[in-house]
């Protein structure tokens, strides 16, 4: 069980790193191509090179099918990027998953976010059948199991023959937290379920309402559940007003703020004030007590990261020890 | 001899309106069934009647928040809609199920109501040509 | 009960136009509480099945039987004769019925008039809902009476997921209602609460369906 944030190791990776040596961690998301193409991949690539700290590959987002987290995300490692690996529980069984994970391993991908992942419903290929053979929680337990244990789910050792060495994959656990859906009480429940479960890190879904994100973190802390996981506050920059009235109406559980509705339509340039507002949230999320890093997920707005991190103060980013 | 079209008619009113009028026309046009309330009428025994033969099949009932048994119009109305999706579903004519509303002191609807529904059937050329009302002519 | 809905009209007749003499045989147990397949919705669609016959100048003599069930085989022979006597049978039992039909009167083909849905309860007048999966290894007394594999979307075990949103199911949030709110709700008013704060482990799905087609043998009552 993870009861305190270790100062040794577990996966080694960049990201683990930066986190262990206290620094405020800065994390973007890159969406894989709907295609073979890698030319789409250098080119995101290109725009957060050097300005965060890793970037999460996601796993057929909203079940949209893409060229997968694990392939993008050794092809990013070559173009100079720190992956964060996705994957989610509806396409893959236990079996799949924990040879992706071995694969990954090998590849030298250190950093896997568990995801319990959007209904097929959502996406492209609404009529395939789906797996959820575990959900996110369990799935955080077998990647501990298999580090940690070097065991499989089945109880297996990992080592390929009796006389062969234990070669464990050493992974940096991550998982998704949500202050705002679900019944308010089970928030921080499901959250301290996951630290139970062994997660290193969690990425928060992107917060407008800052008062009541304040108030989960108040709860978080209450648990001293911030000692034993990183937690990085999630953010996207608005772009318009109509995409602020969106997030408000059609996603659920987010709330946002009449504040910054009226900031985005009182604007003249609504994408600076966009950013003006994502980087003031920055430097709030800074402030609070046991938020470690920021996760910044600007979908199809890769190019505006860069200026984001640099504004909210956070550039250049440190080296990793 | 061709079948007439087949009303079903509620006691409680339709029937009344009906039986008060003394158009032998109208009265002539139709193969008239008392119901002791319109929500008697099965979707079975409606699709039967056209399985025998019978060009139509018009339920008139209580008008709706009227029936003396509260809910029995609205269940014939809703099992009318069903026979209706039915027979749309087999590419058939629904135009050959009809419910209509009246209350007994209507009986000046009734001859309307026959007339639409045969001009409705001639127009689906559904089955035999329509009686003739309203002209003395007989069936 | 297992509940299931008729096939659209359409997709019947295709399936029987062939015949010269079909038997449409009811069953009078759960397709009879989910009117669906019932000796009424026999009659109705028989006579469908005759008013679209002669539009399409098709000759076909259609019989029609109702038994009791038609997933216990004593229940068959009041209708032997009738069976034997037809090309086919159109069957308006669920999935269950259809194939056992098929084998207790071999070489003769059935047809099925319905599409099987779930194991569910007749919530009110007209509204069936899904509860149980068939899994194998019930785990109701974890969950306070609601079931996290039947009636969450994803069958999760350690609920909710980011999608549940005003205790609706991100997959129909009009229709589905998220089966985690609903243990939230059960196990908060049962004063269990605590209990969801354990990590529920991997599930063993080999007692369900993906252990292959399952089989019960009763040694103490086989004959």
């Amino acid at each position: 069980m993870n009861t305190q944030l270790q100062t040794e190791l577990k996966a080694d990776s960049k990201l683990e790193r930066i986190l262990a040596a206290g620094h405020f961690a800065v994390t973007a998301e890159l969406g894989p191509p709907k295609s073979a193409d890698i030319e789409v991949i250098k080119t995101k690539a290109g725009h957060l090179t050097g300005k965060v700290d890793a970037v999460n590959i996601t796993d057929n987002q909203t079940a949209i099918v893409r060229m997968s987290s694990i392939a993008a995300g050794a092809l990013a490692m070559q173009m100079g990027l720190e992956p964060v690996i996705q994957i989610t529980c509806r396409d893959r069984n236990r079996i799949a998953i924990q040879s992706d994970v071995l694969g990954a391993a090998a590849l030298g991908l250190r950093n896997i976010l568990c995801l319990t992942g959007d209904h097929q419903c959502f996406g492209n290929h609404g009529t395939t059948k789906n797996v959820y053979d575990m959900d996110s929680i369990q799935l955080i337990n077998v990647l501990k199991c298999m580090r940690d244990d070097k065991k499989f789910a089945c109880g297996d050792e990992i080592r390929n023959g009796k006389k062969e060495p234990i070669v464990e994959p050493r992974i940096y656990i991550g998982a998704a937290a949500n202050p705002f859906g679900d019944p308010f009480e089970f928030r921080v429940i499901r959250l301290a379920k996951k630290v139970n479960a062994g997660v290193d890190f969690v990425q928060t879904q992107c917060i407008y309402d800052m008062e009541r994100f304040e108030e989960w973190m108040r709860q978080v802390r209450e648990r001293g559940l911030h000692e034993k996981v990183r937690i990085l506050a999630g953010v996207t920059p608005l772009k318009s007003a109509g995409m602020a009235r969106y997030m408000r109406d059609s996603v659920a559980g987010l709330s946002v703020p009449d504040y910054y509705i009226e900031r985005m339509e009182k604007a003249e340039d609504k994408a600076a004030e966009g950013i003006k507002i994502c980087v003031e949230q920055i430097e709030r999320f800074r402030d609070i007590e046991g938020v470690a890093g920021v996760h910044i997920m600007a979908i199809e707005w890769e190019h505006r990261v860069a200026e984001i991190v640099e504004r909210a103060g956070l550039l250049p980013r440190p080296e990793a020890a | 001899m061709a079948k007439k079209i087949i009303a079903f008619a509620c006691e409680n009113s339709a029937l009344k309106a009906v039986e008060a009028l003394s158009d032998p026309a109208v009265l002539g046009a139709v193969e008239l069934v008392r119901l002791p309330c319109s929500g008697k009428v099965e979707i079975g025994m409606v699709l039967k009647c056209l399985e025998e033969g019978y060009p139509g099949v018009l339920i008139l009932a209580c008008p709706i928040d009227n029936c003396k048994f509260t809910r029995g119009n609205r269940r014939a109305r809703s099992r009318v809609e069903s026979a209706r999706q039915i027979l749309r579903a087999a590419g058939l004519p629904e135009e050959r199920v009809h419910i209509d509303f009246l209350s007994s002191v209507d009986s000046h609807k009734v001859a309307e109501i026959v007339r639409s529904m045969q001009q409705r059937l001639s127009v689906g050329a559904a089955g035999p040509a329509g009686i003739e009302i309203g002209k003395g002519a007989k069936a | 009960m297992i509940t299931a809905v008729q096939k659209p009209f359409n997709e019947i007749h295709g399936m029987v136009r062939e015949c010269r003499n079909l038997l449409v045989l009811g069953c009078g147990t759960c397709v009879t509480v989910c009117m669906a397949g019932g000796e009424k919705e026999v009659g109705i669609l028989a006579s469908t099945l005759r008013l679209a016959n002669r539009e399409q100048k098709i000759s076909m003599k259609i019989t029609e039987d109702t038994i009791e069930r038609q997933c216990d085989r004593e229940f068959f022979d009041a209708v032997r004769d009738k069976v034997e006597a037809a090309d086919a049978v159109l069957s308006m039992a669920c999935g269950v019925g259809v194939q056992f039909a098929s084998e207790v009167f071999e070489g003769k083909r059935v047809f099925p008039a319905l599409n099987t849905k779930f194991y569910g309860t007749n919530e009110s007048v007209g509204i069936w809902s899904e509860r149980c999966a068939g899994c194998g290894t019930c785990v109701l007394d974890k969950f306070g009476g609601v079931c996290p594999i039947a009636r969450c979307s994803k069958s999760l075990l350690n609920g909710p997921c980011g999608g549940s949103q005003n205790g609706k199911c991100e997959v129909d949030q009009e229709r589905i209602d998220c089966g985690w709110q609903l243990i939230y709700d059960r196990m908060k008013s049962l004063g269990l609460l605590h209990l969801l704060e354990a990590n529920e482990p991997l599930k063993d799905w080999s007692t369900g369906r993906d252990g292959g087609p399952g089989k019960i043998v009763r040694e103490d009552m086989v004959l």
